[in-house]
């Protein structure tokens, strides 16, 4: 299965949507590749967090039939922190999916 | 979880959430909730939304459910939460259960009486809150199920699983500010999504937010329950909404009502649901485009039809804007925009009444008429505590409503119509047997209120028996029909006068004299107590100018604009065409 980047940033944005649905007007996370997601800057909190991730994996699980840890032990992979962007998520989840298929 | 991974996690640690770091307004109310397992997900939902009553939830530190309940001088308890809800796992708090579903041998009586212990901490806390939310157990989502042992004696989780819930509720039955709720619903509502267990195993988190989402709005409406804030008017369309096609085209024989049909029989169904709500209490009425003769004879005619034109306490079936229209029939009825929820198929007339009256709840409709009943019964706006005699018999009222206009027509004078309405108001105290309605009356009263007190039943009992109080309620009737319990007035001796506390009079019966008639019942009693004043505070709302309106012509001395005062050496007359009756019920009240 191959999976396009556009696809993981809808189920991203689809989570986020989620996890807005909890949060007040000002703490909304915006839909976008550069939205600081796990930073300083961040809007997230850490309940806030695990949930997007327990939404995230389950959606991934859903849609592309992967059953992937997010927050896992990847050491492996080459990134910080992942969670820093929804870009570099995207990229991230794309590198696990390509990662499982391979095994 | 790694955090060389993904970074570091801004902290907020849930042990320390009770923390409130923001105040919380008047018309806000401020929750606690006590739970075993990360409950943070319900605040959340909670409070965002921005439905009335707004609500600022906190979470207790979870795991510590006993000490929470027991101990009321835990830091949780000081910002005196106004509601609480208690939420646990059945296998977190009956240690009996927790071995049941590991398939020990466990006596069942014994997980009962731990049951009891549970419900005796929980009546404890009751004191500290006005209103004890309960949800149920349910059966842990780990619970694979023990096929058919699941509901054999003594074994079986789910048995034991309703006989601790149902001896919970028992345990609970009589404590009037404890509410349970049913939490099997919000499992059953989020499907496969009830549970999620990356949530559980990363934040002890035991159930998907579809059930938090349900458990929210179950409680928001609940708290409007308790304020009686809920809704009590439903306006409706007639074509294509309470039954199917256009009357006007296709004559009463032509619409889709009944018959095999599924839209047919959905529509019968969408009707019988709407009779339900009435025979709770809920008021229908139509707003309609359509020449009036020919829908009236379809709702007389048509043999499917449930509901008939006797149902609907009013209608305003004419070609007008339905905004004027609902203005026109509120007005008539008596009540405000806020009891009113207006149900049409046309997406561009519900626009217009969202736009016009945006106090009307106004639901989005589905376009497929199979779907009517399930959006109905979605509703939570008529949610309530109770259902008093009141409750089931105001459509009679409504429909008697419109026989004595009839005859206000016919009559002359209004003193010549009141005296051919052989009115009748029995003044009875407080008791158990109407706690609930003369609660229900106090808090849902706008217009004819004095003061607009809003207590619970407990505080409304405990304030009655008190030493110094004293409190009437009033039941009215006339040739009619019964008006029910719409009067309550309440007054304190303060020194050698005496100063009315409640002043509560329902719309249905203002201008009948009925008002007249407590005044005269409050300084009666003043007399007899050989008090010298009965005092009236006005407390201005923007809804209860009728309560100044009433004191400025009642012949009262006025201070200024809001204090009035009757001189109690002289009597206040009763009314010559009430009779009244004293009645002496069992008094005792719930303890």
């Amino acid at each position: 299965m191959n999976v396009s980047r556009e696809e993981i940033l809808d189920i991203i944005y689809a989570s986020l949507d989620e996890v807005n649905e909890q949060l007040g007007t000002e703490g909304r996370i915006l839909k976008s590749e550069g939205t600081v997601l796990l930073s300083d800057s961040g809007k997230l909190d850490s309940l806030g967090f695990v949930n997007f991730v327990a939404l995230l994996e389950e959606k991934c699980e859903g849609a592309f039939g992967a059953t992937l840890s997010l927050t896992g032990d990847n050491a492996a992979l080459d990134e910080k922190n992942p969670f820093e962007t929804v870009g570099k998520l995207a990229d991230f989840i794309r590198v696990l999916l390509t990662r499982e298929q391979g095994e | 979880m790694n955090e060389a991974a993904i970074g570091t996690v801004p902290s907020r640690p849930y042990a320390s959430s009770w923390i409130r770091t923001t105040p919380v307004s008047r018309e806000t109310k401020s929750g606690l909730l006590v739970s075993d397992f990360n409950v943070q997900n319900l605040s959340a939902y909670l409070n965002k939304d921005d439905r009335a009553p707004r609500v600022a939830a906190l979470a207790a530190p979870f795991g510590q459910v006993g000490q929470v309940l027991l101990d009321d001088g835990l830091p949780c308890w000081q910002s005196k939460p106004e509601f609480v809800v208690v939420w646990t796992r059945p296998e977190s708090v009956l240690e009996g259960f927790r071995h049941l579903l590991a398939f020990a041998k466990v006596d069942t009586r014994e997980i009962l009486r731990q049951v009891d212990e549970y419900a005796a901490a929980l009546l404890v806390a009751k004191d500290r809150t006005r209103t004890l939310f309960v949800p149920t157990w349910t059966v842990p989502a780990a619970h694979c199920g023990h096929g058919v042992l699941d509901l054999m004696p003594g074994i079986g989780v789910s048995r034991v699983l309703m006989q601790c819930n149902l001896r919970l509720l028992e345990n609970l039955d009589g404590a009037m500010n404890v509410i349970p709720l049913q939490a099997a619903t919000w499992i059953e509502a989020a499907g496969e999504r009830c549970v999620n267990p990356r949530l559980w195993y990363m934040a002890k988190i035991p159930f998907g937010n579809e059930v938090f989402r349900a458990a929210a709005r179950d409680i928001k409406a609940a708290l409007q329950g308790v304020e009686g804030k809920s809704r009590k008017l439903i306006i409706l369309d007639l074509d294509d909404t309470l039954w199917g096609g256009i009357v006007g085209e296709l004559g009463w024989e032509g619409i889709t009502l009944g018959g095999h049909d599924p839209e047919g029989e959905a529509l019968v169904d969408f009707q019988r649901g709407l009779q339900a709500l009435a025979r709770s209490g809920v008021i229908l009425a139509v707003v309609s485009k359509n020449e009036e003769a020919v829908a009236l004879e379809a709702m007389a005619k048509h043999p499917e039809m449930v509901l008939r034109p006797e149902d609907f306490a009013a209608w305003r079936i004419n070609w007008g804007d339905k905004a004027q229209n609902i203005i026109d029939l509120t007005k008539e009825l008596n009540l405000g925009m806020n009891s009113a929820v207006f149900i049409d198929d046309s997406a561009v007339e519900r626009s217009r009444i969202r736009e016009a009256l945006p106090e009307v709840v106004v639901p989005e409709w589905p376009s497929d008429k199979r779907l009517y009943p399930r959006a109905l019964a979605s509703l939570d706006c008529f949610d309530r505590l109770a259902i008093t005699d009141e409750d089931r018999q105001r459509p009679e009222m409504y429909t008697s409503e419109r026989r004595r206009s009839e005859l206000r027509c016919q009559a002359g004078s209004l003193d010549e119509w009141l005296h051919t309405l052989e009115m009748k108001a029995e003044v009875e105290p407080l008791s158990k047997g109407n706690l609930a309605r003369s609660t229900q009356l106090l808090n849902k009263t706008n217009q004819m209120n004095l003061s607009t007190r809003r207590l619970t039943e407990r505080e409304l009992m405990s304030w009655a028996g008190e030493e110094g109080h004293q409190l009437w309620t009033l039941r009215v009737s006339d040739k009619f029909g019964n008006y029910g319990l719409t009067g309550l007035v309440s007054v304190e001796r303060d020194g050698s006068r005496s100063r009315i506390v409640d002043f509560v009079l329902s719309c249905r019966v203002m201008g009948r004299g009925i008002e007249e008639t407590m005044l005269h019942l409050v300084v009666e009693w003043a007399r007899s107590k050989g008090l010298s004043e009965v005092l009236a505070g006005y407390r201005s709302t923007p809804k209860n100018k009728p309560c100044y309106d009433f004191l400025a012509r009642s012949g009262m001395q006025t201070m200024n604009d809001r204090d009035f005062a009757w001189n109690a050496a002289r009597e206040y007359m009763a009314q010559s065409h009430i009779r009244l009756v004293r009645v002496d019920r069992e008094t005792n009240l719930p303890g």
